[in-house]
């Protein structure tokens, strides 16, 4: 497993947070792994463009994100998801109050136009910064922060205002996924 | 039980004094991290490490 490589090392740590990501995009677990492959792939084969000490994090994320671009103007039949069909698929097992806040988040995230969906999610959920969103995103900060505000005037109107009231579940989901997860690893991803 | 309760996505920018207006609420911030974490908890499938090694193979090889 060690791997000597150290630039490998690292993609490997950031494995889980590419997938994270590749899903909040397009909604799809195994679409969101090809694109992880992909994006594994085009890194290694681009490694040199790397400059040590910069921010690898966001890097993966650019050829990520370009990946699903070039993908989605390959299959613009695709292209949207208006009924987040595939975001259903997220919930996995809708046994408690937490999966389904959850299922209804991804549902309606998916239903967000992909310039907003991918700001909002960088900012507040990958922990990058409004300018390495930009950098990402290849926009102006100011462009990510008013994609992000529509995005949460979206959301804020598919969730609820209720969504504020409602108490955020107890339970630790950091600690329940080993029970919760188990319907992801069995998808394949496509063969390329 | 909610780590993240306390982080603000707008932490990279704090505009003093102001809320900023792409500010989002914590719910849905919180929501967000919480689906994004999710995902990250999840054994990564053995496919990702077959491909990695194989990288590193054919990094050794040549």
């Amino acid at each position: 497993m060690a791997g000597s490589d150290p630039f490998l090392d690292q993609i490997t740590a950031l494995l889980p947070a590419l997938r994270a990501f590749g899903r909040s995009l397009c909604g799809d677990p195994a679409r969101a792994d090809d694109l992880v492959q992909d994006t594994v792939l085009k890194a290694w084969t681009n490694r040199q463009q790397f400059q040590t000490g910069s921010n690898l994090k966001a890097w993966l994320f650019t050829i990520l994100r370009n990946c699903y671009y070039s993908e989605l103007r390959h299959r613009k039949f695709e292209v949207e998801d208006p009924d987040g069909i595939s975001a259903s698929q997220l919930a996995v097992s809708p046994d408690h109050d937490a999966k389904l806040q959850l299922r209804d988040m991804s549902r309606a995230l998916q239903q967000l136009p992909i310039d907003q969906r991918e700001a909002l999610v960088l900012v507040c959920a990958t922990g990058l910064s409004y300018e390495e969103a930009a950098a990402v995103c290849q926009v102006a900060v100011g462009t990510i922060k008013s994609r992000i505000a529509r995005a949460r005037d979206r959301l804020v109107e598919l969730l609820g205002d209720d969504a504020a009231q409602v108490v955020e579940p107890g339970s630790p989901l950091g600690q329940v996924d080993s029970t919760t997860t188990t319907g992801h690893t069995t998808r394949r991803t496509r063969a390329s | 039980m909610i780590m993240s309760d306390k982080i603000k996505p707008d932490q990279a920018n704090p505009a003093p004094g102001e809320a900023a207006p792409e500010q989002v609420p914590d719910w849905l911030g919180n929501r967000l991290r919480r689906m994004f974490n999710d995902v990250m908890q999840e054994p990564v499938p053995d496919e990702f490490k077959a491909l990695l090694k194989q990288l590193e193979d054919k990094e050794r090889g040549s």
